[in-house]
């Protein structure tokens, strides 16, 4: 047990091969959804006001697109197309990271929406009736109310995003996934590399549900019923 | 008898004009030609049955519900897109009045400029507009519309709208919710517009509830601090839609309250409500809806001693 240990991580100073490629997870995990949460909010808003307020027609009819094709196809397809055929161009680092941010966009966007949908159209209405614009009622109304109610889906989605990562050893992007299995390719015993990954996996989306957990306590306070 | 007549001589220019309002909602027609006019310093009660539009005509004073005909207009300024039906001498410059008032059925046109709301109905349902219009008639439209056009959002600065489900924001406090729009349209200081609203809440007794969030409010103090969101405006006329119907019966009386308190301040006030004492109390005039069109127009007293009108009359004896 030891000495699969000792070769799992110890040797050469394999354990800083899982730090970089957790490095690079993170990485690519973080620079995603950036990506992610930028495009989505552009989509959900440009959708929400197209149904709200009329406008925007062409702009929903391309979000519609978007989202058809890249919630329709594999991500894992998705990554093969933009790696050989779109983004040959790029280096391999980015077009993950442009991948999995304009796949997960389509799904952040869905999920904001759902978010800004379900504030009670009284609430616009009366912001509209007090004389405030479209876009004043949009930032100090919806917004915050629909963000609180789109934040654990959005974890959700991050979440899902951080283990979706582990497939970009495809395009040969050393990540935490590709360390372990190149280092089973060298010792051939699978077991301490793989468990010891999927524990590091494990602990990230433990932190990021503290963190969910974290900013849903602080937005609760309007929530409180009087007891 | 002393406090009607005070009343009465409160009553001033015209503030909203609402002119020949038909709305659909697809297929469904709700408004069938609506006429009336409020004056500032009164107090119009709006009842009938439900579905009958009167919501729909208050939604359209502030245009939370734009009309599909029609025209509304507030302290002299239109708020609606021009409708030319009501402008005989726009379409006369299109040479083709005549024929649409033939084409219509009869030529029933005074001049005053009034049609049959029945004829005005045909010629929209058939939209023969769009077939006739030439390029004097369109330059003439859009010379009217922009020399009485003014701004919605400005417009709805100076109506308050008080909604049956009282829409506070639940994401602020009472005292933001009072302050938001005084400060977000640049009307006030934040200072002041806090100053305003502590006045506001005094007023209503609930200064101790400034920084707590809506929803852990009852009902009546959620109508009440809805009521002072729409003063902390400083409005010209009140809008209630069924401000009580949501509340339970023993918070009605909270709210109607403050709501006769503020007639007794000459606020001019637009109320739909089921509430016929109020009505009868408060009301210096009352309006009967049903079926899309005011069946009858009265002061109270009248109103409930004498109706005139036979689905009135069926009403009344049902309600009261």
């Amino acid at each position: 047990m030891w000495d699969s240990f000792y070769k799992a991580v110890v040797f050469q100073d394999r354990w800083s091969w899982y730090l970089e490629g957790l490095g690079k997870t993170l990485l690519i995990s973080i620079g995603a959804i950036a990506i992610g949460v930028f495009l989505g909010i552009i989509v959900a808003l440009i959708k929400y006001i197209n149904k709200k307020f009329g406008n925007f027609k062409i702009g929903a009819k391309i979000c519609d697109v978007y989202l058809a094709v890249f919630r329709g196809t594999p991500v894992y397809v998705q990554l093969l197309i933009m790696y050989l055929i779109v983004l040959v161009f790029l280096p391999t680092i980015w077009v993950a990271i442009l991948t999995f941010g304009i796949n997960s966009g389509a799904y952040v966007a869905e999920i904001i929406r759902g978010g800004l949908e379900s504030v009670d159209d009284g609430q616009i209405e009366a912001g509209r009736a007090l004389g405030l614009n479209k876009l004043q009622v949009m930032l100090k109304i919806v917004l915050p109310q629909g963000f609180r109610v789109a934040l654990p889906p959005l974890f959700n989605e991050f979440i899902a995003l951080v283990k979706e990562t582990s497939i970009v050893g495809t395009i040969g992007e050393v990540d935490l996934t590709k360390v372990a299995e190149r280092i089973v390719a060298r010792t051939y015993e699978p077991f301490v590399p793989y468990i010891l990954i999927a524990a590091v996996y494990l602990i990230v989306v433990i932190i990021l549900t503290k963190l969910l957990k974290l900013m849903e306590r602080r937005l609760a306070k309007s929530d409180r019923k009087k007891s | 008898m002393t406090e009607k007549n005070l009343k009465k001589t409160d009553i001033g220019e015209s503030l909203i004009q609402i002119k020949g309002l038909y709305k659909y909602f697809g297929e469904l027609q709700v408004l069938k030609g609506v006429s009336t006019e409020i004056k500032k310093g009164e107090k119009v009660v709006i009842i009938g049955p439900s579905g009958s539009g009167k919501s729909t005509m208050l939604r359209c004073m502030n245009l939370l519900e734009v009309p599909t005909y029609g025209e509304i207009w507030f302290e002299g300024k239109l708020l609606t897109p021009v409708d030319p039906y009501l402008h005989p001498e726009i379409m006369r410059l299109s040479k083709t009045y005549k024929k649409l008032i033939t084409e219509a059925g009869n030529g029933d046109y005074d001049s005053q400029g009034k049609f049959d709301a029945e004829i005005i109905a045909d010629i929209k349902k058939n939209d023969l507009l769009k077939r006739f219009e030439g390029k004097d008639y369109k330059s003439a439209i859009k010379k009217f519309y922009k020399a009485n056009f003014f701004n919605v959002d400005k417009t709805r600065q100076k109506i308050g709208m008080v909604f049956q489900h009282f829409n506070l924001f639940n994401n602020l406090t009472v005292m933001q919710n009072l302050t938001l729009a005084p400060v977000e349209l640049k009307l006030k200081t934040k200072e002041q517009a806090e100053e305003k609203g502590m006045e506001l809440l005094k007023r209503i007794g609930l200064e101790d509830k400034a920084n707590v969030y809506p929803s852990t409010l009852s009902g009546g103090q959620k109508q009440r601090i809805a009521i002072i969101r729409a003063l902390a405006m400083e409005p010209d006329v009140m809008l209630f839609d069924e401000p009580t119907s949501a509340l339970d019966p023993e918070m009605v009386g909270e709210v109607l309250e403050l709501m006769k308190e503020l007639a007794n301040d000459g606020m001019t006030m637009v109320v739909v409500t089921h509430e016929m004492g109020f009505a009868r109390e408060v009301a210096s005039r009352i309006l009967f809806m049903d079926d899309g069109i005011i069946k009858e127009e009265n002061s109270p007293k009248e109103f409930f001693d004498d109706p005139k009108d036979e689905r009135l009359k069926e009403f009344l004896s049902k309600v009261l």
